[in-house]
């Protein structure tokens, strides 16, 4: 008897199972590539792996996610799924002898793609200009074939208006530069959205690390009306120098985000703000 | 202090309800207005039939004319058009105002748009106004209710036809008015139309000087058809259209360029021994609001180049709301003491206005505009179930008992008022429910052939308004604070105890009531400093709030005294104090009010006198923007004279208001502007 029971339970158990399976229509593999261009296409030598870059729009002064697709050069088809991705971004800057280089802060892709795909983000500190050019270099360590490689492009990085990162030096003794970058909300609305930031420390011309040592108080206000809102939450930090919180617009229009970036309760920064506007 | 008065008054109720002795009639506190055919029988005791037809001389009186007049009614003025009614400190959310029982709501968050906006005198043939809680007959309210009943086709079998034509002028205004109604009747059937224009300039004040934006046009048309298949049942059905536009109101920063209301309604009517009345109806009122008219420009600091510049901002304000609804009522005299009243109604009102800013820097190139809602879309759904049983005792003794239940339920239209709340950390549910009821007993007691008593009790709630529970950002141009509404607001309660004495003479009635209201979870907008305000010109953000308690007392005295059949005397005060807290005054009370008019009529000929006056309102909350208000005292007189050439009937009337063009402003009126100076008024009626 008992054992029957346990066997029914069991065969309703498993159909419960089966049932929520079949209720679950979320077969359709997610496409990664949903919503991007390619910016950037090319081989990366002797890694046997041809690059593509994409990005929602071209490269632009600031927070950049960059997803990374490796195609197998031989066919040009099978997507390269275990690899090394290391990007190499460099501004050159002046001419002949005034010769000057730095990079950008960077966040290479996972050695396990997500999806087949290898987001990646970058967050470049000034625009191309006359007198400065980006180059993006991508090595790849091909481990399908264990064989290495690097892409270079030549890049275009454009100055959005508004300005979606503040380049300062830290009002501090120690007069450090940091890069603040706003990642969300990329599409606002009015009431609560997520607020995310970047904070990146220049610890050389070739060396952004992110820092997580670092407070936010922001203050949303509307210029215009001259009023701001209420019940803001301040980003802290979640790791890998992202700090995230919540900003309220109380209606559609331009906003400015006021951020004081705080270090020990002292805040370092002069003036820097972020315009949103929907 | 107030305590000590309260107390004194109830004494005072107590002994009269145990000294005095009465009336037999529909025992409900009830005050009826007849507005075309005045029926007056001389045994009643005084009703509002009398006051009207006591001002009735004058046929283009405006709603708020008459409405003025009526005990424990005063109106909250923003502007020359659109008054808010109120009865007996109560406003907005807390009275029903319904027009043949039919609910309908206006669309504008700034209370610019009340129902008795959307309808005209010629429409309506009468006014019932009920104070207290027992008034809810077509809904939970705790304040009163206000229903206006249509014009009807009267079945007439001498007349097959009627019409008339009218025209007036007001000189202070410039105002132009022109009425029309025409009447058809064949067999079964009946018709009617009647229909308004008017259209005034801005007015002068008592000192000469013009009322910037207190302008105003309009159109009325209101037609019903009526079907009388037998003696005992009838069809009817109703159409009205109310257009205004180009309506300024100075007290205010934005004016109107469109109000615009539509209602249709289809109603059966089976009368024997029951009485039996179904309806079904749907209306629409849309209003427009910017301040496209008003100087927009202005001086702001710290803008994009960080120093003072000149801005042009512009704003527009929409609304629109609509219900659909019907509502069965059966009378059954179950036996021969006890008559028995029933209905069951149903409405769903859907309501949505939006604010859109412009602004423009000197310049620059356009800002962004600036969106919300400023009533999130919503639609409400009421179920209601009402039941009164009148209980006749003796010849001298009735007593009246009802109930209501009011089942609730809101419903969000969209995500977007749901996230916009997110701003206050509300996480808001898509759909809120809410159950408001009302118990009330009511006895009238005939102590002698002059004299009769009407005593009332009752317990009523009432949901809170739209803007109360979701409004955003909704500006109070009197108290200068920007509102939110609360979702989780908790019903309105009353406890109410109300005493009318009424002595009838063949020559004089009085009629003295005293209500009394000690309201719980009171609802009012408290400051609340963390939240800052939406515009450069508000002072801050209120929230509303259920305050603990609140008390309003009032008292109104008529008397009707006719010595000679030529010569009629009105006199009319009315009284009303408010505190909240235990406390501090209420903010917009009207201090102790009179009119008194003396009425000489012989023949073709009357001619009026009246005296309006009010004493100086010095009980006011500085919190809620108010400020005092002097006493004043204005005078107007009225003629009238009627006469016939051949088949064609006239009615000719000349009068001026404000003889001494006093300049004055109630204290109910928002931003103390003043109202109009000294007016003649002209009018001619030909009706054939």
């Amino acid at each position: 008897m008992k054992t029957i029971f346990s066997k029914i339970l069991y065969i309703l158990a498993i159909s419960v199972l089966f049932a929520s399976c079949n209720k679950n229509p979320d077969i359709t593999p997610v496409n990664p590539l949903a919503g991007l261009t390619k910016l950037q296409e090319g081989y990366a030598l002797g890694a046997s792996a041809k690059v593509q870059i994409w990005g929602k729009k071209n490269f632009f002064m600031g927070y950049n996610k960059l997803t990374v697709v490796l195609l197998d050069s031989l066919n040009l088809t099978d997507t390269i799924k275990d690899a090394h991705i290391h990007f190499m971004p460099v501004m050159t800057m002046g001419m002949g002898m005034m010769t000057m280089q730095h990079a950008c802060p960077i966040e290479n892709p996972d050695e396990v793609p997500v999806n087949g795909v290898f987001p990646g983000a970058l967050a470049f500190v000034m625009p191309t200009s006359t007198g400065g050019n980006w180059t993006l270099a991508v090595a790849v360590h091909n481990h399908k074939y264990d064989k290495e490689g690097t892409a270079n492009f030549n890049i275009t990085v454009d100055n959005p208006t508004p300005s979606v990162m503040s380049v300062f030096t830290a009002q501090a003794a120690d007069s450090t530069k940091l890069v603040l970058s706003l990642v969300e909300p990329v599409a606002p609305k009015v009431g609560m959205n997520d607020i995310e930031f970047t904070l990146h420390r220049k610890e050389s011309m070739m060396s952004w690390p992110a820092d997580s040592t670092y407070t936010f108080v922001i203050t949303p206000e509307m210029p215009s009306m001259g009023h701001g809102s209420p019940n803001n939450v301040n980003p802290v930090h979640v790791g890998n120098g992202h700090y995230k919180g919540k900003v309220n617009f109380t209606m559609t229009g331009e906003w400015k985000v006021n951020v004081a970036v705080q270090k020990n309760g002292n805040t370092i920064s002069n003036n820097t703000y972020f315009t949103i506007t929907f | 202090m107030l305590k000590n008065l309260f107390f004194f008054l109830f004494i005072f109720v107590a002994i009269s309800v145990t000294a005095q002795k009465i009336t037999k009639k529909s025992a409900a506190v009830n005050d009826t207005v007849k507005l075309q055919e005045v029926l007056v029988a001389v045994t009643l005791p005084l009703n509002n039939n009398d006051v009207v037809d006591f001002y009735r001389t004058n046929q283009f009186s405006t709603l708020d004319n008459i409405t003025a007049r009526l005990d424990g009614m005063s109106l909250i003025k923003r502007g020359a058009y659109a008054l808010e009614p109120q009865v007996n400190g109560f406003s907005g959310g807390q009275l029903n105002v319904t027009i043949d029982g039919m609910r309908m709501f206006g669309a504008c968050t700034d209370k610019m748009d009340p129902v008795t906006s959307y309808i005209e005198p010629t429409n309506l043939n009468k006014i019932t106004v009920k104070q207290g809680t027992g008034s809810c007959q077509t809904g939970c309210n705790i304040g009163g209710a206000v229903d206006m009943t249509l014009l009807e086709p009267e079945n007439d079998s001498t007349k097959t036809h009627f019409s008339s034509v009218a025209a007036g002028y007001e000189s202070i205004s410039q105002g132009k008015n022109l009425l029309v109604s025409l009447g058809l009747g064949k067999n079964k059937w009946n018709w009617l139309i009647d229909g308004v224009y008017r259209k005034n300039e801005n007015y002068s004040d008592g000192n000469n000087r013009i009322i910037p934006f207190s302008q105003f046009e309009k159109t009325n048309i209101h037609s019903a058809v009526k079907y009388n298949p037998d003696k005992i049942s009838s069809f009817k059905a109703d159409a009205l259209f109310d257009l205004a536009h180009n309506v300024g109101y100075p007290a205010l920063p934005m004016d109107v360029s469109l109000a615009q209301a539509m209602l249709f309604a289809v109603e059966y009517q089976r009368k024997t021994t029951t009485e039996l009345k179904a309806k079904i109806y749907f209306n629409q009122v849309v209003h427009i609001m910017d301040d496209s008219k008003r100087d927009s420009l202005y001086l702001l600091k710290n803008k994009p180049v960080g120093k003072s510049d000149s801005v042009y901002m512009r704003m527009d304000m929409p609304g629109k709301s609509s219900t659909l609804g019907a509502y069965v009522q059966l009378i059954i005299p179950w036996n021969a003491v006890n008559k028995l009243t029933v209905k069951a109604d149903n409405y769903t009102n859907n309501s949505i206005a939006e604010m859109t800013m412009h602004m423009r820097y000197a310049g620059f190139t356009p800002e962004a505009p600036m969106y919300m809602q400023t009533w999130p879309a919503m639609l409400r759904n009421v179920t209601g179930i009402f039941i009164e049983n009148s209980f006749y005792l003796s010849d001298n003794f009735t007593l009246v008992a009802n109930g209501r239940v009011d089942y609730n339920i809101d419903n969000l239209q969209s995500k977007y008022g749901q996230e916009q709340f997110s701003v206050f950390n509300y996480s808001l549910p898509k759909t809120q429910s809410k159950l408001v009821k009302s118990l009330n007993l009511s006895a009238q007691y005939r102590f002698s052939k002059s004299i009769s008593l009407i005593a009332s009790t009752g317990y009523a709630e009432r949901m809170p308004t739209i803007g109360e529970r979701l409004g955003f950002y909704l500006f109070n141009a009197y108290d200068g604070y920007d509102y939110i509404g609360n979702p989780y607001l908790k019903a309105e309660k009353s406890n109410f105890l109300r005493a009318d004495l009424q002595f009838t003479q063949s020559n004089i009635k009085v009629n003295f009531n005293q209500s009394f209201s000690l309201i719980q979870d009171y609802i009012m907008g408290i400051t609340d400093a963390q939240i800052p305000a939406m515009n450069f010109y508000a002072k801050g953000i209120r929230v509303y709030s259920n305050v603990p308690n609140a008390k309003l007392y009032s008292a109104d005295l008529q008397v009707l005294y006719s010595p000679l059949k030529s010569l009629s005397v009105f006199l009319l005060s009315k009284f009303t104090l408010g505190e909240i807290n235990n406390s501090d005054p209420m903010p917009l009370i009207p201090p102790l009010k009179n009119s008194v008019a003396i009425q000489y009529e012989k023949n073709n000929l009357s001619l009026q006198a009246e005296c309006e006056s009010a004493l100086a309102q010095n009980r006011i909350n500085v919190d809620y923007g108010e400020r005092m208000t002097p006493a004043y005292a204005v005078f107007n007189v009225k003629s009238g004279y009627r006469f016939s050439l051949s088949k064609l009937a006239f009615n000719a009337g000349l009068g001026v208001t404000n003889l001494f063009n006093k300049a004055y402003y109630e204290h109910l009126d928002w931003g103390r502007i003043n109202r109009p100076g000294r007016s003649v008024e002209l009018y001619l009626k030909v009706s054939y």
